[in-house]
């Protein structure tokens, strides 16, 4: 057997950090720290909080032992010679980076060195494996905020296929969606990318309730907006839903500025302020997301573009929500590869958007065979099963590699 | 999907037919379930006429795979239809997993 349980790092966001993929990472840890079988600690290589502020320690007895060090920073230059400090001082038999492209900057040069960090660690013999949301390859730079012309993106293009191959010096990468896998393996020839599916964040499986509260029907867009995702078109598909008679609907705009976006939407909030009856939630602490996404008559996703496969659309499937979608040819292949479904309407137009709206608010049952077909749909493998995966893939790296501090003891009947 | 099972020297023997994913994996799942939850339990899941197979079924083989391993026993796969080998692939699950050519082989794998 492996002589030890594994310590396993991981870098990543984590509320009440609000960084890109902290639900993801949240969900995943807590899902990790449940492994006692497997592993004996969890090293949380996280960012730094704003003005000095501290995480919360977790409860003792709410898992195995886990140690919060902040040790990278939004923007920072150095955010991969820092992990790479604090993963020689604490000594992990594993290193897992829960990544997008923007996870270390949402300045092009910090993101880019922050993505070295995988590739840093391999070359100081500490096994990583990289689970990458989205790749280069669909993302639309342009949309996503990142190019303003031909030539930035193609400049980014050739940044994106360098930083994807340092991505791949892990010993491993996991990619959510098979297309992903199949871009990947052909155009890098890569042999160590895995499919890892994305997961169910809520693992109680428990049915949803269809029925709405008493007072305005809601709307729900949520995450983090201003480059990709932003609201102008769905605020003036609102009006005109609002027009209608009878209408009595509120529009919760909930989430916060993309890091890439600052203040993006009190833009917004000052540019409609003459719309009634939209809710600017800001930042939506762990707690209440079930409250903001219980109360939704229907979730929109206002998006230009994607950049891989939605955690909020897992969220709306966990609690059985009718979805709002752009049809945008990945996103739409994406989902539906999943098992998700919903009503569609073309990016940007606002007409579009207002109809796709009306088809599911105006008819409960319709609304109903969306939200039940994305609640199996989300609840199809709890995360707490792909935690299981890593891990297996994990051992059997460390089974296949000379172990820093000596070879593994392994015995293949303990790979559980 | 069809189920058949057998039992040979105490290991317990599945052959699927069929899909084995999200709509249909309840049977084979409560299957494996069953059998995995005794002590030392050994498993060879049949995949030769296995249609395809999706990452709920994955799931449910990792799940039983981890348990009988925790008291030495295991699930090990054989006779992989092509559709069951490229998800394997894909996911890399088949270096997780005792893959065999043949049920003969997986049986002389558990010594039998």
């Amino acid at each position: 057997m492996l002589s030890d349980k594994l310590r396993i790092a991981v870098v990543t966001t984590f509320p009440p950090g609000t960084g890109s993929l902290n639900e993801y990472g949240f969900h995943f840890v807590n899902a990790l720290r449940q492994k006692f079988d497997d592993v004996s600690e969890v090293l949380l290589y996280v960012d730094a909080l704003p003005d000095g502020e501290a995480y919360p320690p977790f409860e003792p007895d709410s898992g195995i032992p886990t140690t919060i060090i902040p040790c990278w920073e939004f923007d920072a230059l150095n955010n991969a010679t820092r992990i790479l400090k604090t993963a020689r001082q604490t000594k992990p038999d594993m290193v897992l980076f829960n990544l997008q492209f923007a996870t270390f900057g949402g300045k092009k040069i910090s993101a880019s060195l922050g993505l070295l960090t995988p590739a840093l660690l391999q070359m100081w013999n500490i096994p990583t494996v990289v689970l990458l949301h989205n790749i280069m390859e669909t993302v639309d730079l342009k949309s996503a905020g990142y190019a303003g012309n031909g030539i930035v993106e193609r400049v980014l293009r050739c940044f994106g296929y360098i930083a994807t191959k340092l991505l791949l010096r892990a010993e491993l990468v996991a990619l959510t969606i098979p297309k992903y896998v199949e871009i990947l393996e052909s155009k890098y020839k890569a042999d160590n990318i895995v499919l890892a599916p994305h997961g169910s964040f809520d693992d109680t499986v428990h049915q949803p309730v269809f029925e709405l509260p008493e007072g305005p029907m809601q709307i729900m867009t949520f995450g983090k907006f201003g480059t990709y995702k932003t609201v102008e078109p769905l605020i003036e598909a609102f009006e005109k839903l609002q027009r209608r008679p009878n209408a009595d609907l509120e529009l919760v705009i909930a989430g916060s500025d993309s890091p890439n976006a600052k203040g993006y939407l009190a833009g917004v909030a000052e540019q409609y302020k003459h719309v009634s009856n939209i809710r600017f939630t800001g930042y939506v602490a762990e707690e209440d997301v079930p409250i903001i996404f219980g109360e939704a008559a229907a979730v929109v996703f206002p998006y230009t573009s994607t950049t891989g496969s939605s955690g909020v659309l897992h969220q709306a499937g966990d609690y059985g929500k009718a979805v709002i979608l752009p049809n945008i040819g990945d996103f739409a292949e994406v989902i539906t590869e999943e098992g998700y479904t919903g009503e569609f309407f073309e990016p940007e137009d606002v007409d579009s958007l207002a109809t796709a709206i009306a088809n599911v608010i105006d008819n409960p049952d319709h609304r109903r065979a969306i939200g039940q077909q994305n609640f199996l749909a989300s609840h199809g493998i709890p995360i707490a099963e792909i935690v299981d995966w890593y891990l297996l893939h994990m051992q059997t790296l460390l089974m296949q590699k000379p172990n820093r501090n000596g070879p593994p003891t392994v015995d293949r009947t303990q790979l559980a | 999907m069809q189920l058949s099972e057998k039992e040979l020297g105490g290991v317990h023997i599945l052959l699927i037919e069929g899909r084995f994913d999200a709509h249909t994996s309840t049977p084979a799942t409560e299957w494996l379930e069953e059998k995995s939850a005794s002590t030392g339990a050994r498993i060879v899941i049949n995949f030769s006429k296995t249609e395809f197979i999706d990452s709920v079924a994955l799931a449910s083989l990792v799940s039983a795979m981890k348990r009988c391993r925790q008291t030495d026993g295991d699930v090990v796969l054989c006779e992989l239809s092509k559709p069951v080998k490229i998800i394997f692939e894909l996911t890399r699950l088949n270096r997780a997993f005792q893959i065999y050519e043949t049920e003969v082989d997986a049986m002389v794998g558990y010594g039998i």
